[in-house]
């Protein structure tokens, strides 16, 4: 604010004569700065999605790739039964998956959002530590608790309930649900509880005030305060059990397994790169999708923005 | 401190509403305390608030007068003692289950809802019928001059607006008791002044009791019928505005309320017209006795700045005046403020009318000061 020409006609100028006086130098808008993020993004980002939309056009054969354009693929994607019943039933895993998820995550994170200090801490500590553990670990546990001679078989035999072990437990879709529940719930109630941690309690409060009970002042005010909540962990959870590899590799038998083990069968089983592709943007189509047929209904967009503005 | 509240009977100076002929207080405060852990926010606190009253808790922070009003919200529950609104035991009454609203210090309007339904919810609550829900939040918005603005979001709002839509939301309920706490803290002077005529207009129109907690002691005094003065979980002084700016009966009182000289000294002398001389440092002062002073017993003593005036043709031999120097002048807009130092070596402060003659006093000057007996406090605690 050094120099103040008196006949400053257009603010504009002025500023930037200020600016050249003072000792702040002009920046413009510093887009390049973005360039880190945007390149990674593009490198790691799109063009592997870009290469293997690519692909999917082209065909392979057992002596190789061939970079041709053809729906071939598609319309084996879409015509032949056996994908078409992998890919319902990985839908329905995914949304079971998460529905469970928010039944179980919603109570929670409401009563760590209502703990206090010491108390709190403990418990977050005890939600987060078997996550300090690698997923495949957290995947595999299951096995030796619902095999043949697991820790659930034994139990049932030496308490006499059972003479023989149940083979059911384990190598079906049953067990890559409750494989995929048990590791994605963290996903869930992390957002969640975030999310009702910054309700004003205020808020509460005030409904009670105006006459709401527990039940209402938990419909009418907290309930829609956490929702975005909900709708990020839903949208993480069945990002991420839809294209679940792992879990039901391990947990899911030949009845268990999912479209994501069809897709990395035609990589690395089957060397068929462009069948694989028209799988996975198969995949990456019907997710588009949903999002999209969501958030004309939920308000799916309050997720991204992060909150209430629209 | 062993009776700090002994005007509780004192009539709220209201203009009585018929209906408050019968004397039943919309709200009576009985004996309560109230202890968080250790700490003791109340102390044995009693008194009643008259129907229809505009009545300000006001105090320091800490003193205790958000945890009165909260536990006449039903938001905390007394350690001790009874909360009758009116006439009626509040004893483990939920929030939802009183005849009272409360306007938040942060508001706490609902965020994911358009200011009709913020307005309604009250309403919505007590199952009324969608078509009187309309009409009165159209009357709530009306009254509160935001018609037309029912369905902007919260975060589009001013805080001025942001105001009016919590008083709406209150005041749609016709709540027998509406509680405030601290409403008008987080707005800039101008807006704040508005606030308070927009609360005075309200409170005239509707007739329901309001209960004012400030910090504020200008703002209790615009507004209230009656101030109760807290501090550290007692009340100090209940009284209107005047009486507690004109008598304070504690030395906090005079403090806290208006700008104030206060000084320690002892009675010297009780003569027979009902006037003392209280000597403080070497200064005497004159003023009208209590009673049951005695000779050398030790008081304080208060003036008020603006009581000090500057043409002191009194002498300081019967105790109504005294020389001193000027060591500070601050021009306050209407008027001046001297900071002065008797001969005596008592620092004393006055504040003077813009005037001529006030105009004309340098730092430095000697000044005769003059005050009349009938404007010193005399403060028993």
């Amino acid at each position: 604010m050094t120099a103040v020409t008196p006949d400053r006609v257009p603010a504009i100028a002025s500023r930037r004569k200020t600016m050249k006086d003072g000792g702040v130098k002009p920046i413009g808008k510093p887009v390049w700065l973005l360039s880190p993020g945007v390149l990674w993004l593009l490198i790691f980002g799109l063009a592997p999605l870009a290469f293997m939309l690519m692909m999917s056009f082209w065909t392979s054969t057992i002596f190789g790739t061939k970079p041709d354009f053809s729906l071939d693929n598609y319309a084996r994607v879409l015509v032949t039964e056996l994908y078409r019943d992998q890919l319902f039933k990985t839908l329905r895993i995914a949304f079971m998956t998460t529905a469970m998820t928010v039944v179980i995550s919603y109570p929670v994170a409401y009563l760590l959002s209502r703990l206090q200090g010491m108390q709190k801490a403990l418990f977050v500590l005890m939600m987060f530590l078997p996550f300090w553990t690698s997923y495949v670990i957290r995947a595999f546990v299951w096995l030796p608790i619902l095999g043949r001679n697991g820790a659930i078989n034994n139990a049932l035999q030496a308490l006499g309930i059972t003479d023989a072990p149940i083979d059911w437990l384990l190598f079906n879709e049953g067990a890559v649900f409750l494989g995929l529940v048990y590791v994605y719930t963290l996903f869930m109630t992390l957002p969640i509880y975030l999310s009702l941690e910054k309700i004003d309690p205020a808020l509460v409060e005030a409904a009670t005030d105006l006459g709401a009970r527990p039940a209402a002042v938990f419909r009418r005010v907290i309930l829609p305060l956490s929702w975005p909540g909900v709708l990020s962990g839903c949208i993480m959870v069945f990002l991420l059990s839809i294209s679940a590899f792992v879990t039901p590799q391990l947990l899911g038998g030949p009845s268990g397994i999912m479209y994501g083990n069809v897709i990395a069968s035609q990589f690395l089983a089957n060397n068929n790169w462009a069948f694989g592709s028209a799988l996975s943007i198969t995949l990456v189509g019907i997710v588009l999708l949903l999002l999209l047929i969501s958030s004309r209904w939920i308000g799916v967009q309050h997720v991204f923005t992060g909150g209430r503005n629209s | 401190m062993t009776d700090p509240v002994s005007d509780v009977s004192t009539p709220p100076t209201v203009a009585p509403a018929p209906e408050m002929a019968t004397g039943n207080a919309a709200v009576e405060i009985r004996d309560v305390s109230k202890w968080f852990g250790e700490v003791t926010a109340l102390d044995n606190v009693s008194f009643e608030i008259g129907r229809g009253e505009f009545f300000s808790l006001l105090g320091p922070s800490g003193c205790g007068k958000t945890t009165l009003l909260r536990m006449i919200g039903g938001f905390e529950t007394p350690s001790e003692g009874q909360i009758l609104i009116d006439g009626v035991d509040t004893a483990g009454a939920p929030p939802y289950a009183r005849s009272t609203n409360m306007i938040f210090q942060h508001l706490a309007l609902f965020p994911h809802m358009s200011v009709h339904d913020n307005v309604a919810f009250g309403l919505k609550m007590k199952r009324i019928e969608d078509n009187i829900v309309e009409q009165k939040v159209h009357q709530a918005l009306e009254l509160v001059r935001l018609e037309g603005y029912g369905g902007r979001k919260i975060d589009q709002l001013s805080g001025g607006q942001k105001q009016r839509v919590a008083m709406a939301r209150a005041l749609i309920n016709d709540p027998s008791v509406l509680l405030l706490d601290e409403p008008l803290g987080a707005l800039d002077l101008q807006l704040r002044l508005q606030m308070q005529d927009e609360l005075r207009r309200l409170h005239k129109s509707l007739g329901n009791t309001f209960i004012f907690v400030t910090h504020d002691q200008g703002e209790a005094m615009a507004m209230s019928d009656r101030i109760a003065v807290m501090d550290q979980g007692h009340i100090l002084q209940i009284g209107t505005p005047e009486d507690i700016y004109e008598a304070p009966r504690t030395r906090f009182v005079a403090d806290f309320v208006g700008h104030t000289n206060v000084f320690d000294g002892r009675v010297s002398q009780i003569d027979d017209n009902g006037e003392c001389l209280v000597v403080c440092g070497g200064l005497t002062f004159r003023c009208i006795a209590p009673t049951g002073l005695a000779v050398e017993q030790p008081v304080s003593i208060a003036v008020r700045f603006e009581d000090v005036t500057l043409d002191g043709t009194l002498g300081s031999a019967d105790g109504t005046g005294c020389s001193a120097t000027v060591t500070e002048k601050m021009y306050l807009g209407g008027m001046f403020r001297f900071e002065t130092r008797t001969a005596e070596g008592v620092a004393l402060t006055s504040d003077v009318t813009n005037s001529d003659a006030a105009r004309l006093v340098a730092e430095g000057d000697t000044v005769n000061l003059a005050w009349r007996p009938t404007n010193v406090s005399v403060l028993l605690e």
